[in-house]
């Protein structure tokens, strides 16, 4: 509902938004289109703040161009784990879980977020968690979407070892564990992520062999995956290094 | 679990006559004892209250044991800066634990202690989980995360010793209209100072809402700590830019200067608001609905609109005229 002030100075009328002419005020209209993040605004449970991310698409997009695939294979609503590679220095996390979250309409929490100011603030306005196995539980009981990165490794192509204790959280939680392949050039803007289906547990266990063993296979699925994708075709080889790194 | 005996400390201050009156309006509570160092804050018709002296021991556990309470309510805990400088709040804090929960072990119909705690218990240091939840291990890094694990762990062993069940309601800082709260006058002041390196989040309550978790504590005897925090959070940043405030961005070392002029003109920065405004204060607070069966309706950004809308001064009709 909006107030609507009459030029004669009556009393204002509560005006359903949808039926307020859009010449009418103009000065309101612009109000409305007023960045929120000048008003104040707010962040969510974990700090993320929505109105940060889409003052920051632009300049996100400037660096990434990211085609995102596979996310029919994410649950619409509840948690999910979701493991990717990850090359060294490329802030894979980062733009998975921005082009993520925009593609699929919900929160997408990287892990991995420093906890020293500036740089750890900022990223938890990004959706940063810290690395630690209680905090990627906590999300998932709250029925977050999570994205852990693989070790990094300086081959593109290559899944580094996946951390058992972070998996952990998601045995525990009985989240659902998703392998996902990033490639993006060292440059160049285009960039692909790429979600696979759900990994199973191939054994049912009572300890933590259950984390130890989906670990493994999270790490083949997602080099799977990253086989799959292919990479840089030009024809030259030394071009094609230059791109991917 | 009909026309119990109910004690409550602290009954003088906002949230304890808060909980005092949604407490009369219980239909499982019969009698309603109430003991504060100051008279309530508004009108109660049940309850019946004692002006103690926190330091007078023996009356304390003259009266308490007297009346023998099924359920102890203790909400006598001061909170640093706010009707006392840090160094009494703790020292009160300690003394009203001690006489209260010490008096309430002697009753033999004890069956149930449910006590004020805060989520300044599980400290703010580095590496420190963003959003603890109940499991999370205390780490206090202020004063009054000190003082209230310290209440925590005191109660805790009171209900070991005597076989009650102890429930800890750890609330966010609490904000509202009477409340008076050190991070309330901070955010009113005209000028808003705010971390520029790290502007982290936190959240809040409502006091009306943690009064209705703590009723809802005594209600199902709470036997765990449950983190009490209203949904969503905000900065420093937006909460000042949300209440129209000049936000003055700070980078660390002027906060000293800060603070003492803020406590000049009537706004004093404890250690634990400190700490709020440059790591910023979170929790999970999910558990709640499932441990106590509420909701809280009030989220935290319509607490900070709410604590900037509030009137400085409240004018109250009378209930009828009596001239």
């Amino acid at each position: 509902m909006v107030h609507l002030h009459s030029v004669d100075g009556d009393a204002p009328a509560e005006v359903p938004l949808a039926d307020v002419p859009l010449v009418a005020d103009t000065a309101r209209t612009i109000a409305h289109r007023k960045p929120q993040l000048l008003s104040g605004g707010s962040v969510d449970d974990w700090g993320r703040d929505p109105q940060f991310i889409a003052a920051l698409r632009p300049l996100v997009r400037l660096r990434w161009h990211v085609s995102v695939g596979g996310q029919v294979h994410l649950p619409p609503t509840g948690a999910a784990l979701l493991v990717a590679n990850a090359r060294r220095l490329s802030l894979g996390a980062v733009y998975s879980s921005l082009a993520l979250a925009e593609s699929i309409g919900r929160p997408v929490r990287f892990v991995g977020r420093p906890d020293i100011a500036p740089l750890g603030p900022l990223m938890r306005r990004l959706g940063g968690l810290l690395r630690n196995a209680d905090e990627v539980a906590c999300a998932l009981r709250n029925g977050e979407i999570v994205l852990i990165s693989a070790a990094s490794t300086s081959h593109p192509r290559h899944a580094g070892w996946v951390d058992p204790d972070l998996i952990a959280s998601a045995v525990l939680t009985n989240s659902p564990v998703y392998p996902v392949a990033t490639i993006s050039m060292r440059f160049g803007r285009a960039t692909r992520v790429e979600i696979g289906p759900m990994v199973p547990r191939r054994h049912r266990r009572r300890g933590p062999l259950a984390e130890v063993e989906l670990a493994a296979d999270v790490q083949r699925r997602v080099q799977k995956l990253l086989e799959e994708l292919g990479g840089s075709n030009t024809g030259v080889g030394a071009i094609d290094w230059l791109r991917e790194g | 679990m009909n026309r119990q005996r109910v004690l409550v400390t602290g009954m003088g201050a906002d949230l304890g006559s808060r909980v005092a009156s949604l407490l009369e309006a219980e239909p499982w509570v019969g009698q309603l004892v109430g003991f504060d160092v100051d008279p309530p804050r508004r009108r109660l018709r049940r309850a019946e209250f004692h002006l103690v002296d926190i330091a007078d021991r023996d009356r304390i556990v003259e009266l308490v044991t007297k009346f023998n309470p099924h359920v102890v309510v203790h909400l006598a805990v001061w909170e640093p800066s706010t009707r006392a400088v840090p160094a009494d709040a703790r020292r009160w804090t300690e003394q009203a634990a001690t006489a209260f929960l010490g008096a309430a072990a002697e009753c033999r119909a004890l069956e149930a202690i449910v006590h004020r705690s805060g989520i300044e218990v599980y400290g703010r240091a580095r590496g420190a989980p963003t959003r603890p939840d109940e499991s999370s291990p205390l780490h206090p890094t202020s004063e009054y995360g000190r003082t209230l694990a310290m209440l925590e762990q005191r109660a805790a062993s009171v209900g070991r010793r005597v076989g009650v069940s102890v429930g800890a309601v750890r609330l966010a800082s609490v904000l509202g209209p009477h409340v008076p709260s050190p991070l309330g006058r901070l955010l009113r002041q005209p000028i808003v100072p705010f971390s520029l390196l790290a502007d982290s989040p936190f959240a809040v309550v409502e006091d009306i809402d943690a009064a209705r978790a703590i009723v809802a504590a005594a209600a199902t005897r709470l036997a765990e700590p449950v983190n009490v925090v209203a949904p969503g959070a905000i900065t420093g940043l937006q909460a000042a830019l949300r209440g129209r405030r000049i936000p003055l961005a700070t980078i660390g070392p002027e906060w000293p200067l800060l603070r003492r002029f803020s406590n000049l003109v009537g706004a004093p920065v404890p250690d634990h608001v400190l700490e709020l405004m440059h790591r910023g204060r979170l929790a999970d607070g999910a558990r709640a609905a499932e441990l106590l069966g509420i909701r809280l309706t009030t989220s935290t950004p319509e607490v900070i609109d709410r604590l900037h809308a509030w009137d400085s001064v409240m004018r109250f009709t009378p209930d009828r005229s009596v001239a």
